[in-house]
């Protein structure tokens, strides 16, 4: 118990520094109010590929690949978020069907999602856990995976 | 002697069953008991452990996370922005996310380490809270927690910390159980081997002992008994003896002949009961000094007597000058025995016998270029009334080795069929 009680002191401590530092470094790291995967707003939808795109849309991170998507039954767009360009294996195609899951949010008048989980061409693709957590950051067993040729 | 033989093979098994039945019983399994014992405790230990440093950790961050609600409040009465506030903190390792939230719980700001990675769900939260959740990159403190900025505006502050540091401790907690518990259990089984060796040596040695004693007890009975027998007979022989020496003095010259052959043949059946009976008996040895050389040569003296010799030849050969002390009569006798056997087992060709001294002892080896001993016979060779000759007794080799074990000595044999047998014989002093 003694070495607990000990880990506690030197924690913090830690914290301490670490704010301290951290209050005069000044870099900023934050990201637009609605663009984050929330959970609440999961929904599914199913369309044809309109057009592929590629967008910057986390700051410091590589460009996405962004597919738009029209829903079959109601027709309306939506901009679907897949994952870094890098981290994707699959090409897609215009007039392609693409089923996704994902965390719906707008912004600016149009609907976006951000993707979870896609079906294509009969094969289901994760791309963040349930709560979101997005796969080309999931820990070493998926690093090691994609060193072997398969990212998913 | 086949059927002596499977059922000394099958004690033998049976023995080692019951052996290994009692080193399970009495050794790894009380051992296995204690190690379980261990391990549970163990467990439950450093699952009580590892429950209150999550509790102290939880603490310490709620306590983290209030330092920052007072810093955020701060900022936000200097009217710094939501993404300058939170630029403050992207050098901290341990926040992998933090979020503000107005007082209607609608988000304001929001930065993580992971791209768009804020595991919050806003339909089910209290107005305080604290959790943990697993994620590919370790457990994740979730806290979210009311403020007041000091204009007096309500905010909401949501912050994951990483417990990385905490998983590292509970990883190293657990290597170091489980590298103790193998160190526990390799030296466990190590020391309980041994002990079990230990236990069986020493009741194999009291077996040993024990066994001794019956056969010494078994060959008292017999001896006593035999020796009676002996005695019975001896005395009408010796009866049977005299009158033959008599008659052969009274009986007409075509007689004579007849009645030797008679009186040879009780003489025949006399030594033959002496042999029993000195086989039989505990040796009593009256030592005496005396050249090893003289005493083969002796030795070889009577065979040629006895014994038609024709095409073998008998050597003796000595390293130095060997006396020896011990019981020559008896000395003789097991020589006797050993070269007769040689003999009979030779056609032709040379018995070797070689001496020489080594570290106070004695050792004699002799060769012959006999027929040799089935691999099958050679355990039995020594045993009492074991013989492979028509007509052997099975007495001399026992006898051999009888006397030579009285000397405090050892005998031994290789043998192979059809390339002759070497006896090698070791013997105290010299």
């Amino acid at each position: 118990m003694e070495y607990v009680f000990w880990k506690e002191e030197v924690r913090k401590s830690f914290f301490i520094i670490l704010f301290i530092l951290a209050v005069f470094q000044g870099t900023v790291f934050s990201q637009k109010p609605d663009h984050f995967y929330n959970v609440d707003t999961e929904k599914k939808i199913r369309g044809t590929i309109q057009k592929i795109v590629m967008e910057s849309r986390y700051k410091d991170a590589s460009p996405f690949l962004i597919v738009v998507l029209e829903e079959k039954k109601t027709e309306e767009v939506y901009n679907v978020e897949i994952s870094p360009v890098r981290f994707f294996a699959h090409d897609f195609h215009k007039g392609e069907e693409l089923e996704v899951t994902g965390s719906l949010y707008f912004k600016e008048g149009e609907k976006n999602i951000i993707a979870r989980q896609i079906r294509f061409r009969g094969e289901i693709i994760m791309l963040r856990d349930k709560k979101g957590f997005p796969a080309w950051r999931g820990g070493e067993m998926k690093q090691k995976k994609r060193r072997k040729g398969k990212r998913f | 002697m086949e059927r002596r033989r499977d059922e000394t093979e099958k004690e033998k098994k049976r023995q080692a069953v019951l052996k290994g039945r009692n080193f399970l019983l009495f050794f790894y399994l009380p051992f296995l008991g204690i190690l379980i014992i261990f391990f549970v405790f163990s467990s439950l230990n450093r699952a009580t452990i590892k429950k209150r440093t999550e509790d102290l950790v939880k603490e310490q961050l709620q306590a983290a996370a209030g330092i920052l609600k007072v810093n955020i409040s701060h900022f936000l009465k200097e009217n710094y922005s939501v993404d300058e506030i939170f630029g403050s903190y992207s050098g901290e390792e341990d926040i992998y996310y933090i979020a503000l939230l107005d007082e209607n719980k609608r988000i304001l700001g929001w930065s993580s380490r992971f791209e768009g990675y804020l595991p919050l769900s806003l339909q089910a939260i209290g107005d305080e809270e604290s959790w943990i959740i697993d994620s590919p990159v370790g457990k994740i403190f979730n806290f979210f927690s009311p403020f007041s900025s000091e204009e007096g505006k309500s905010y909401f502050l949501y912050i994951g910390y990483s417990l990385g540091n905490l998983e590292e401790m509970i990883l190293y907690s657990r290597r170091s159980f489980f590298l103790i518990f193998g160190l526990i259990s390799i030296i466990g089984i190590v020391f309980f081997f041994g002990l079990y060796q230990l236990q069986r040596h020493y009741l194999d040695k009291k077996k040993e002992a024990e066994d001794e004693k019956k056969e010494k007890e078994r060959y008292r009975d017999i001896s006593a008994f035999t020796s009676g027998i002996a005695h019975e007979i001896k005395n009408p022989l010796n009866s049977l003896s005299l009158l033959f020496e008599l008659l052969q003095k009274r009986v007409p010259e075509e007689l004579q002949k007849d009645v030797s052959l008679g009186k040879e043949e009780i003489q025949k059946v006399s030594r033959i009961i002496d042999q029993f009976s000195a086989s039989l008996k505990p040796f009593r040895l009256n030592k005496e000094m005396f050249s090893l050389a003289e005493m083969v040569s002796d030795v070889r003296e009577s065979l040629f007597k006895e014994f038609s010799t024709d095409g073998i030849e008998i050597s003796y050969s000595e390293s130095s000058s060997i006396m020896l002390n011990a019981d020559k009569g008896l000395m003789q006798q097991a020589f006797l025995n050993l070269l007769k056997n040689s003999l009979e087992a030779s056609e032709k060709g040379r018995i070797g016998i070689r001496a020489w001294q080594k570290k106070g002892k004695v050792l004699v080896r002799i060769d012959d270029p006999g027929r040799g001993i089935p691999e099958e016979d050679m355990e039995l060779i020594f045993e009492p009334f074991f013989s492979t000759k028509k007509k052997g007794m099975g007495v001399g080799l026992y006898l051999t080795k009888k006397i030579i074990e009285a000397h405090e000595g050892e005998i031994a044999v290789k043998s192979q069929t059809g390339q002759g047998t070497t006896f090698f014989i070791q013997i105290p002093g010299g």
